[in-house]
């Protein structure tokens, strides 16, 4: 059986299960398809192998519950009540320790296979939800820049705009994604990602107006929308068909067996984007149990992911990337919550990466006037750390508008 | 263009084509009323379908028959048509052993352990698994108020079909995403009801009773924490969300002033469905917000927020992106936000004026707007001509599959609108829609009756009746359990949460009263025929005209017309008369499946 995977209301039903199998029988039928890509799958795949995973924790985690400055005490000073005690930890070292649902962070950190860079955060911060996650999509805080900066990467690094390069797994496009020659592949559940149509309505279903010219912009992007879905969906259902593992994601699978069915089937995918939805880490009451609940199912989900690449052969060519748009509040509030923050941890993970600890920890005794961490790394340093140390692109320097200096994560 | 035509003689897209050639294109941006010698059938369909949800040819002829001023004032100021809607018919799932409901199902336990009894339910005096009524009726609320909420937005989507107010159900959903709060965490159908007619009730009418009303209002309450706020403790959440997102947007505010304005909040809270205020709580000391200071409540620190200029341009601003088009000009911007503002923000003013404009109706308004997925489904069953929102497919699954669930917006920003609405996966999922609603599945299952599988309810539900011991009959069937969650979900020795989700869920379906499960009552054959076509390329072109706002290709339109004639096997409408319907629903699928279709 299929992970179950449910972020939102609707899980499976016995009524899915049947539609797939009707799908799966009707696909062979079509256009002798799935052949033909298959062989231009094989050609792109010799050119690089190399992937990158983007998980974003929506909400704003908290980064100090999440990987605790156990060997400080003004962690506990600041956090009398919400604070993990150092005999619940999962310790990596005598300094931190991860929440006690993380057990799979922790093998992975012990490993030597996870990255945690410290301090990560930008100048004049924004408490904004909305705002801050903005920044972090485009990488360019405060300025208004209107692609993302994956898609801008993927611009850069296949000038040739592939069919199917970035895919990004949610229910709306992404502004990270956003790009001005690619078209990501967007879709929720690859189940559904495949059109209904009787079969003598499939030449017409199938058949897309060129826009190039068309006046109406909103006709012209929907042309173009509806060209990238002619290309994936038929791909994307049949990976997520053959995909069958034995390896447990957890109970909410972050989407990552979707990731993981695609990389498995060989799309020439090279940028994928998932999150964790609907603001879930916005923990402003009652943090403590919800926080370790949200915690263990990003914990195994990854967990279960880096296991299954391994099965799948390729675990060589896949890292991951984990943010979130801002850390919280260091002193806990009254209600057992905390608020908007700023610095946060990020995480790269996989086999390529070099694991242990980048950058410098925020002084927790040294808050600014609003009690909020000082932020000693720009995040962009990570964006282009992957960029070039990962997807080998040397020109960070133009993707990020400005100078970002490099962390030695990869080999 | 063809002779038959939807009613009394014009196509919509052929309108759309001349009508607007003439000096429309110098209309953009200017406010001025439009002229009754412009006001033509092309126009009242735009007006209807932005200030509505879509036209039939019948309303449209109906509009177009009055002045523009006329039909506008129809629309906006909607009060005085009768509309005799039923209301919502309660299930009687709520009971007030339920109050106050506890925020997780530990903190429901956690309870019973401490005091006996939560949730109008006792512990057990001995035995095995005491709290296990507790847990269940926790379940059993949890479910029960989601099913009554799907419930509801069968309601309020069925009088989006068939009210004669429009624009009160247009706004209601406008100010639903504006005022965003979710049932998953209200979790009380009763408050998210409550809250509907609230926006109903003053959608058009002054912006500030609108914001102190939703201040005030126990869904708001508890879908941002109000009940934490408190003196000498503020929560920042409601006051950030109050300023960021009801009334001013970013960049307009500081940190401080929202630390302050949390203040001026504290102590407003909710009991069950009302709203209070704890005068022990509430921090009566003075505050500073936007450069005033006083002994401000949360009424004075709205005001001093409708005093600040940027407010009503916000609003107004966001009010002319919804309506009319995306990207809006800062001088607009401003004349629109005087507009407001001058109104003593009356809504009503500002909907006519921007309604009544030259600009409206000015080509880059026209035929430009994503129809987002409630504005779709609702204007193709009302273009359909049906009577009432079908049960197959279900209204919720599919609304939720296109991105907007009624009652559950993904944050408290709302839904992002536009391009966004429109992904790979979304646009061939808007489709299925229709493909679902022509040729509905003969698999359907009702989702308000069959649990899908929401921790594994249908394998606990068989292998209890077969007898298993309730610890065996829980256990999860996933092959390798190696992840913490998994095997963490049931360690609790006084309840057993899968069992308490099983019943939960049993208890729900009995008091839930079942939606009504009629497929689309559609008669394509009849419509065609009713407009006098003879043959195929004519019923394509009525069936064009009736439901695509924006003008197909010549190509498109023939290659669909040749499709119908090929399965009708015959271009003559006469000759295939007793098995026309079906032909006609792939083509009205095809349609409605072109990417055209989704611009209104």
């Amino acid at each position: 059986m299929k992970p179950t995977i449910h972020l939102s209301t609707k899980s499976w039903t016995r009524r899915d299960v049947l539609r797939a199998c009707l799908c799966g029988a009707g696909a062979g039928a079509l256009n002798g398809m799935p052949l033909v890509f298959s062989r231009a799958l094989a050609a792109d795949a010799t050119a690089s192998n190399r992937i990158l995973v983007v998980l974003e924790l929506s909400g704003g985690n908290d980064g100090l519950n999440t990987l605790v400055p156990h060997g400080d005490d003004a962690y506990y000073r600041h956090r009398p009540r919400i604070g993990i005690r150092p005999d619940k930890l999962r310790r990596i070292d005598e300094r931190f320790g991860f929440n006690p649902g993380m057990a799979g962070f922790e093998g992975l950190y012990k490993d030597g296979r996870m990255a945690v860079v410290h301090g990560c955060g930008y100048a004049q911060p924004s408490f904004s939800h909305f705002t801050s996650m903005a920044y972090w999509h485009t990488g360019a805080p405060n300025s208004g820049e209107e692609t993302g900066w994956v898609g801008r990467l993927a611009d850069a690094i296949d000038t040739q705009a592939t069919p199917n390069f970035i895919v990004n797994i949610d229910e709306a496009q992404s502004l990270a994604v956003s790009a001005r020659n690619h078209v990501p592949v967007v879709f929720d559940d690859p189940e559904r990602f495949g059109r209904k149509g009787l079969y003598q309505t499939r030449p017409l279903l199938d058949q897309v107006s060129d826009a190039t010219h068309d006046a109406n912009p909103s006709r012209r992007y929907l042309l173009e929308v509806a060209k990238s879905a002619r290309a994936a969906s038929q791909l994307v259902r049949d990976a997520w068909a053959k995909y069958k593992t034995p390896v447990d994601y957890g109970i909410v699978a972050v989407d990552l067996p979707k990731i993981a069915s695609l990389i498995a089937a060989g799309m020439p995918t090279r940028l994928y984007y998932t999150s964790y939805r609907h603001n879930a880490f916005d923990t402003h009451v009652q943090q403590p149990d919800l926080h370790q609940r949200l915690l263990t199912y990003v914990s195994d989900a990854v967990a279960g992911f880096m296991k299954d690449l391994q099965r799948i052969g390729r675990a060589d060519d896949v890292v991951m990337l984990v943010f979130s748009e801002f850390g919280r509040r260091v002193p806990e509030n009254t209600s057992l919550g905390t608020d908007h923050g700023t610095a946060n941890h990020m995480y790269l993970i996989g086999k390529p990466v070099k694991g242990g600890h980048y950058g410098t920890p925020p002084k927790l005794d040294a808050l600014d006037e609003g009690d909020n961490l000082v932020f000693t790394t720009d995040f962009r340093r990570v964006y282009a750390s992957v960029i070039d140390g990962w997807l080998g692109y040397g020109d960070t320097r133009k993707l990020l508008s400005g100078n970002f200096q490099t962390f030695p994560i990869f080999g | 263009m063809t002779r038959c035509s939807p009613v009394r003689g014009f196509g919509l897209a052929a309108l759309l084509l001349s009508g607007f050639a003439v000096n429309a294109a110098e209309w953009a941006g200017d406010l001025t009323p439009i002229g009754t010698q412009d006001w033509n059938a092309a126009r009242a369909a735009h007006l209807l379908e932005r200030a509505g949800f879509g036209g039939t040819p019948e309303e449209i002829a109906l509009y177009a028959a009055m002045t523009p001023q006329a039909a506008v004032r129809r629309l906006v100021y909607h009060k005085t048509i009768p509309n005799d809607l039923p209301a919502f018919d309660d299930s009687g799932a709520h009971d007030p052993g339920l109050e106050p409901f506890p925020p997780s199902r530990p903190a429901a336990t956690d309870l019973a352990k401490k005091t006996g009894e939560s949730l109008g339910v006792k512990v057990k005096p001995a035995g095995n698994r005491r709290l296990q009524p507790v847990a269940d009726r926790f379940f059993y609320w949890l479910r029960a108020s989601r099913l009554e909420t799907h419930r509801l937005a069968y309601w309020w989507a069925n009088r989006m079909l068939v009210t004669r107010r429009p624009l009160e159900e247009k706004m209601a959903l406008f100010w639903h995403g504006h005022f965003a709060t979710n049932e998953e965490k209200v979790r009380d159908y009763r408050k998210m009801l409550k809250q509907l007619e609230l926006f109903q009730d003053k959608g058009t009418g002054s912006f500030r009773e609108l914001l102190i009303s939703v201040a005030q209002d126990p869904a708001m309450l508890a879908f941002l924490d109000a009940a934490v706020n408190v003196k000498g403790a503020p929560n920042e959440n409601f006051a950030r969300e109050i300023m960021e997102l009801f009334t001013m947007g970013v960049g307009n505010y500081t940190e401080t002033d929202i630390r302050e304005a949390a203040r001026a909040f504290t102590g407003w809270n909710f009991v069950d469905l009302n709203f209070v205020i704890s005068p022990d709580k509430h921090d009566s000391m003075v505050k500073t917000v936007l450069g005033r200071s006083g002994n401000f409540d949360g009424v004075a620190v709205i005001d001093v927020i409708l005093a600040h200029p940027v407010t009503a341009e916000y609003i107004a601003g966001k009010i002319y992106r919804h309506f009319v088009r995306e990207d809006i000009s800062p001088e607009l911007r401003k004349a629109l936000g005087a507009k407001l503002r001058d109104a003593n923000y009356q809504i009503a003013p500002l909907l006519e004026t921007i309604f009544l404009s030259r600009e409206f109706y000015s080509p880059a308004s026209i035929g430009t707007r994503i129809k987002p997925p409630v504005e779709l489904v609702v204007s193709t069953y009302r273009k359909m001509g049906l009577k009432e929102i079908p049960g197959v497919p279900d209204f919720n699954e599919v609304t939720e599959m296109l991105g907007q669930i009624l009652f559950y917006p993904p944050t408290v920003a709302g839904w992002a609108h536009g391009r966004s609405w429109i992904t790979p996966g979304l646009l061939l999922a808007r489709g299925n829609f229709v493909y679902d609603t022509v040729f509905p599945d003969i698999n359907f299952l009702p989702p308000d009756r069959y649990p899908g599988n929401d921790y594994q309810i249908a394998a606990v539900s068989e292998k209890l009746a077969m007898g298993l011991d309730v610890t065996t009959a829980t256990k999860p069937d996933a092959k390798e359990m190696t992840s913490i969650s998994m095997q963490m979900a049931d360690r609790d020795e006084d309840f057993n949460t899968r069992l308490a989700s099983y019943r939960g869920w049993q208890m729900a379906i009995q008091k839930v009263k079942p939606i009504p499960r009629a497929t689309a009552q559609l008669d394509l054959a009849g419509m065609v025929r009713a407009a006098g076509c003879r043959n195929a390329q004519q019923a394509v072109d009525v069936l064009l005209a009736r439901f695509v706002s924006v003008p197909v290709e010549a190509g498109t339109r023939a290659r669909i017309g040749k499709f119908l004639e090929s399965e009708l096997g015959t271009g003559d409408l006469s000759a295939a008369g007793t098995f026309l319907e079906e032909p006609l629903r792939s083509t009205l699928h095809l349609i409605l499946s072109l990417p055209e279709y989704q611009l209104g």
